[in-house]
Formats: structure tokens, C-alpha cells, sequence
């Protein structure tokens, strides 16, 4: 990193131009966004307005019609899923996607997957390597449930899929945590939740980034509450368009915004 | 959200510990002696009734499961050490007979089959209907090594493997641009392939196969001749017996340390989740390629131990019904359960043996009994258990 520019002005993940088609259906249309290191960016916009485009273009699952998605520089569009994560981008995902037979440990020691090196050779012959190195995962597995829930820790050796939704939300949080990203992109962490579930989870945000305040993070939320609170920035998207960027307190006066979630009638009496 | 599962207590010391390791053992080696040993349906039935009883108390008490689970658990070595001897001992107690060592023999066979089949089907759920071919690629190509080029079994035995596990990429590599029961189209089209090559082409033998492949020596003791140990003669068969023990107990050891690293764990996780797994940074194509390798690897190996044993062999011996009968045994013994696979090869080779009695009906029992176990144990006889790290 002999870049001359300060960390703060370049950005940590940047994409330009994104493009999405699906045949004839655009599902994203030239979207430009970019993160810095320690920064929380809001995702917010309707149903199908391209959030959740946007997360699988970045993570390697969709290739983009057109535009780029740099990290640091380099450029990912075309990398595997499995590349783009070895390289610092890990995420959660909307409706969780746990490993449901597998322990709660299992599931965090598989996130640590690119920090481990054991191949087949190795696992069968080299048998001091192999375990010394599963071990060291799943001790380090360990102190990361414990830090970021105690209460989720104590369950450690339980399936992941008999976990209540909110630990399951943690739970996916700790996992992508593992292979300790650079940014972490989470989708909808709150959906299916209560209000004090949601809380909770607010709070382990919060920790998480206390704890690694290098670490980038996008969240695709509906949950106004969580958006007006977490994110330094948020990012509209509609119809997939970039609608509109800028602070919660500057993007919940646009008309459109408020269409979205307040409903037509809502809308017209916050303008009033 | 709050009913969990109570895990049953265990509640032995050491002593109990090793003693019911022990007890266990004792009594399954005897139970597979008397299955062995029976000609009368009425004991056979007797004795499959007494196994699915004590599936029954053991899916009606847990606790009796957990101890014995536990107990295995603390005392590994003990438990591996004691089961090695059964398993050494166990020809001396079956009076002679060529007959079960025999049974034996294909049972442990078909043990490998089951486990090299669990690295794909248990661990990452790729339905692969091809292992039957595979095993048959190893025999033959075994059987031709010897046949034309006087190579000894000693060398055969790596070779043929590493010609599996050759065909087991070049099966692999297309299964990748498919998936579930489309990829499992591809295996059986694969097999079925295998087999039609075997049958028509010239230097195989045709369907008559190839004969004569000599019996394996080492140290100028013919696998073909009795073995005296002890002033003790056992059948010919004792050698192979020992020989495809020797096997089983290599797999076993594939299979745990592979299970028990960060490729078994990758398995598991393409397993339950694809998408989740590559977003954890798993190379799915390369794990599922190296799943197909594995399995074929192994199969390899007991199909050239198949060749060298029965001295010939045809494409009848390969077919894709051997496929769905590996395949059986995984899901009936317990998928990603290295004990239940290996009782489930040993229940579903033994059977249409032991039900001989019942002549032309004795598929349909077959049948029966395969569903009624299913039906005391969905899960499979020994189902799959979670991993544990440290203490």
C-alpha cells in the first residue's frame, strides 16, 4: 500500500456503472456506490428494487452485465464467490443460510475455511498438521461466539438449525466475522425479528465495529429504526436506479422515499 | 422456541467404560458369528428380530446410546485395539467354514464400496450412481495389469487405483456443470457406459470376461493355498479375509481424518447449504471433483482385491444394480456414519444370503426388512453425529 492518497479519501470497495440484466428484465442499472474503511452504508428501497442485485454482484454469485466492483483497487467482477471472500468480503444472508446438521461451532470454524490450508494429502498423512491447525480454528471459533454472544457461545455444540431466529442472525454474523473481512455486507439482519430482537442486534453491531474499526459495513434494512441509527450514509435504490445518497436525516425527505415506506398517503402528510 | 433437546446423560466411570466397550464389541462379533454361521429361516428371522430389537430400545432409550457412545469415545484406543483382535481372531471361531469367511470377504468389500460412496453421498450429498463402475474399472484394470504383464498384485493394487481414481476426475469434471438429480443422471449414464465398454470391447473380454488371474503371493505364501497360523489351518479364504480386512481398517482411517479436517467440514457445508458454502469461500467444483476422486480411489482398491480373489471376472459383476445397492447401504446404515455404513454393507450383503430359504421370494423380504429397519431408524442404523473439539 504505497498509494500516496490518505486512507480516509480512497475508498475501501467502490463499484461503478453496475448493470444487471437478466434477459430483458434490467434488474440494475448503472448504480455507482463506494465504502470507506470503518464506514456503515444504509441500503434501503422497496421490494425488488435491486438490494439484494447488489450484494450478489459484489460477492462473485451474479457477473454484471456492465460496470466494475473494485476492492482496494482490484478488480472483482468475474472472480468466484469463493475467490472474492479470501480476498476480505464476507456476508450474511435474508433468509439465514446456516449449515442447519452441523454444530453451532462447525458453522464458525467453516468460516474461518480460507484462513485454513489442510488439503487432502495432509488431512490423510500429515495427521499433527491437520488437527493442530482444526484445533487452532476451532479455538479461535470459540473466543469469536463468546465475543459476540455469550449466550450463543453456551450453545456451541448444538445443530445450528435448532437455533432461535435471533442466534441464528448472530450466528451468521459470527461465521462471516471468521474469515476476518474487510467489509462486511449484511442482508435484512433484522427481518423476522421483534423490536427487542432487533435492539439486541443493534447492539452486537455495534460491538462488532467497536471491536474491528477498520471494518466496512453494508446493510440492506427495512427497519427504519436500525437505518436511522447504524448507517453514516444510506443509499436509495428504486426500480434499480440509485435514487438518492446522502445522511438518513437528508434521504427521509425525499417524496419518493417516504412513498416507499409510509405509504402515498403518509407521504403526502409529512410533506404538509 | 424453547423445547430443546435434553442430551441424554452418560453415567459410566473408566472401569464400566471399558467393560461395556468391550461388552459392545464382544457382542456384536458374536451376533455377526451366529447371522454367519445359521441355515434355518427361523433362526435368521429370530436373530434380525433380536438387532431390530435392540434398535428399537435404543431409539426408545437414549441414555443406553449415550453410554455407549461415550464409552467409545473415552476409550479410543482401547476400543480400536480390542476390535482389532476380535477381527483377527474371528476366522478361528467360524468352524471352518469357507462358506461365511466368504460371505465375509464380499461383506467387507462392499464395506469399502459403502465407504467411499459416504465421502460423496453421506458427506456432500452428491448422489453418485457410478461407484459400482468404478470398482469395476479397478478390476479390470488390475486383472489386465496381471494378465498381460505378469505385474503382481502388490503393484496392481496402486495402480488400478490410480486408473479409478483417473476415470473418477474424467467423471467428475462434466458432473460439475450439473446438479441433484441431473448430476446423478450423468453418473448413471456414466456407469451404464462403463459397463457397455466392458461388454464390447476386445481386450476386456466381451462378456465373457477375463479368466485366470493368478492369486496373490507374499513371501512365497500363495493367497490361493489354506493358511496355517499357530498350527491352526484356516480355508484360503482367511487370506483374503485378512487382506480386505486390512482394508476396511484403511478406510475407516480415510475416512476419519478426512471427516475430522477442514475438507470433510467443507464436504459437510456444500452439503447443507451450496450457495451459504461458497460464500465461506469454498471452492464447490474443486470439493465435489475431489469427492468423486476419493470414492473412486478407494473402490478401486476393492476391485482389485474383487479380480485377485474370485480369479475372474465379467461385466455382470459391475452393473448399476451394484451401484444402488452401495448406494442402499449408505442411506440404510447411516449417512456420514462410518459404523453405520459399515453395518449397513454388512446387513445388505448377508441378507439375500441368509434369506435363501425363502427362495424366489427372498428379494421381496429383502425389501421388507431394508424398510421395517428404515422404519425403526429414518435415520439411517447409526446416524450421523456432530463433530467434538478438544475436550
Amino acid at each position: 500500500m504505497n498509494a500516496p492518497v490518505t486512507p480516509e479519501s480512497r475508498a475501501l470497495l467502490e463499484g461503478k456503472d453496475l448493470t444487471m440484466r437478466f434477459g430483458g428484465l434490467v434488474a440494475m442499472a448503472e448504480v455507482d456506490f463506494s465504502l470507506r474503511k470503518g464506514e456503515v452504508l444504509g441500503i434501503i428501497g422497496p421490494n425488488g428494487a435491486g438490494k439484494s442485485t447488489l450484494l450478489n454482484i459484489i460477492t462473485g454469485l451474479y457477473v454484471p452485465s456492465s460496470g466494475e466492483v473494485r476492492l482496494e483497487g482490484e478488480l472483482l467482477n468475474g472472480q468466484p464467490a469463493h475467490r472474492i471472500v479470501a480476498k476480505g468480503i464476507a456476508r450474511t444472508f435474508q433468509s439465514s443460510r446456516l449449515f442447519a446438521d452441523l454444530s453451532v461451532l462447525d458453522n464458525v470454524i467453516i468460516g474461518r475455511h480460507t484462513h485454513m490450508k489442510t488439503g487432502i494429502f495432509d488431512a490423510i498423512f500429515n495427521r499433527r498438521k491437520a488437527e493442530a491447525e482444526l484445533d487452532a480454528a476451532a479455538e479461535l471459533a470459540e473466543r469469536l461466539l463468546k465475543a459476540v454472544s455469550r449466550e450463543l457461545h453456551a450453545q456451541r455444540h448444538r445443530p445450528a438449525g435448532e437455533l432461535p431466529q435471533a442466534d441464528r442472525r448472530r450466528l451468521e454474523i459470527a461465521r462471516a466475522l471468521a474469515s476476518e473481512p474487510k467489509v462486511l455486507l449484511l442482508d435484512e439482519p433484522s427481518s423476522g425479528m421483534d423490536d427487542s430482537d432487533t435492539d439486541a442486534l443493534m447492539d452486537d453491531i455495534r460491538s462488532v465495529c467497536a471491536e474491528r474499526p477498520e471494518l466496512a459495513l453494508m446493510i440492506i434494512e427495512h427497519d427504519m429504526r436500525l437505518i436511522a441509527s447504524l448507517p453514516q450514509r444510506v443509499l436509495v435504490l428504486d426500480y434499480g436506479q440509485k435514487l438518492a445518497e446522502g445522511t438518513y436525516e437528508e434521504v427521509r425527505l425525499i417524496p419518493r422515499v417516504q412513498e416507499a415506506y409510509l405509504g402515498r398517503k403518509g407521504a403526502q402528510h409529512a410533506q404538509a | 422456541m424453547t423445547d430443546m433437546t435434553i442430551p441424554a446423560r452418560a453415567t459410566l466411570g473408566t472401569a464400566g467404560g471399558l467393560a461395556l466397550v468391550a461388552l459392545t464389541e464382544i457382542a456384536g462379533a458374536a451376533f455377526l458369528r451366529q447371522f454367519l454361521l445359521v441355515d434355518d429361516w427361523r433362526a435368521v428371522v429370530g436373530l434380525l428380530a433380536l438387532f431390530a430389537g435392540a434398535l428399537v430400545a435404543m431409539q426408545r432409550l437414549p441414555v443406553i446410546e449415550a453410554n455407549i457412545e461415550q464409552a467409545f469415545g473415552a476409550n479410543r484406543r482401547f476400543a480400536m485395539l480390542f476390535g482389532t483382535a476380535i477381527v483377527l481372531a474371528f476366522p478361528f471361531v467360524l468352524q471352518n467354514s469357507s462358506y461365511a469367511l466368504h460371505l465375509l470377504i464380499i461383506a467387507q468389500l462392499y464395506a469399502v464400496l459403502a465407504l467411499a460412496l459416504n465421502f460423496q453421498l453421506g458427506s456432500a450429498n452428491i448422489p453418485n450412481f457410478a461407484t459400482g463402475a468404478s470398482y469395476g474399472i479397478g478390476a479390470y484394470a488390475s486383472a489386465l495389469l496381471a494378465l498381460n504383464w505378469d505385474v503382481s498384485f502388490w503393484l496392481a493394487l496402486p495402480a488400478s487405483a490410480v486408473v479409478a481414481t483417473i476415470f473418477g476426475f474424467l467423471l467428475g469434471i462434466p458432473s460439475m456443470r450439473t446438479r441433484d438429480s441431473y448430476l446423478a443422471l450423468v453418473t448413471i449414464a456414466f456407469g451404464v457406459v462403463v459397463h457397455q465398454l466392458l461388454n464390447n470391447l476386445e481386450f476386456t473380454g466381451g462378456p465373457n470376461g477375463l479368466v485366470g488371474i493368478p492369486a496373490p503371493e507374499l513371501f512365497g505364501h500363495s493367497f490361493a493355498s489354506p493358511l496355517v497360523i499357530f498350527g491352526h489351518s484356516l480355508p484360503s479364504q482367511a487370506n483374503f479375509y485378512y487382506l480386505s480386512a486390512l482394508l476396511v481398517g484403511v478406510s475407516i482411517l480415510f475416512a476419519g481424518r478426512l471427516h475430522h479436517s477442514r475438507i470433510g467440514l467443507a464436504w459437510n457445508a456444500l452439503r447443507a447449504d451450496e450457495l451459504a458454502a461458497r460464500c465461506q469461500g469454498i471452492n464447490a467444483t474443486w470439493y465435489k471433483v475431489l469427492a468423486f476422486a476419493v470414492d473412486a480411489f478407494l473402490a478401486g482398491f476393492a476391485g482389485t482385491i474383487y479380480a485377485f480373489y474370485v480369479g475372474f471376472i465379467s461385466p455382470d459383476n459391475f452393473t448399476f444394480l451394484v451401484s444402488v445397492t452401495i448406494m442402499t447401504m449408505v442411506i440404510a446404515g447411516g449417512m456420514d456414519n462410518t459404523l453405520g455404513v459399515i453395518v449397513g454393507a454388512f446387513l445388505l450383503t448377508l441378507l439375500p444370503e441368509k434369506l435363501r430359504a425363502f427362495s424366489d421370494y427372498r428379494i421381496l423380504f429383502f425389501g421388507i426388512t431394508v424398510i421395517a429397519f428404515l422404519m425403526i431408524r429414518p435415520q439411517g442404523i447409526f446416524p450421523q453425529r456432530l463433530r467434538r473439539y478438544g475436550g
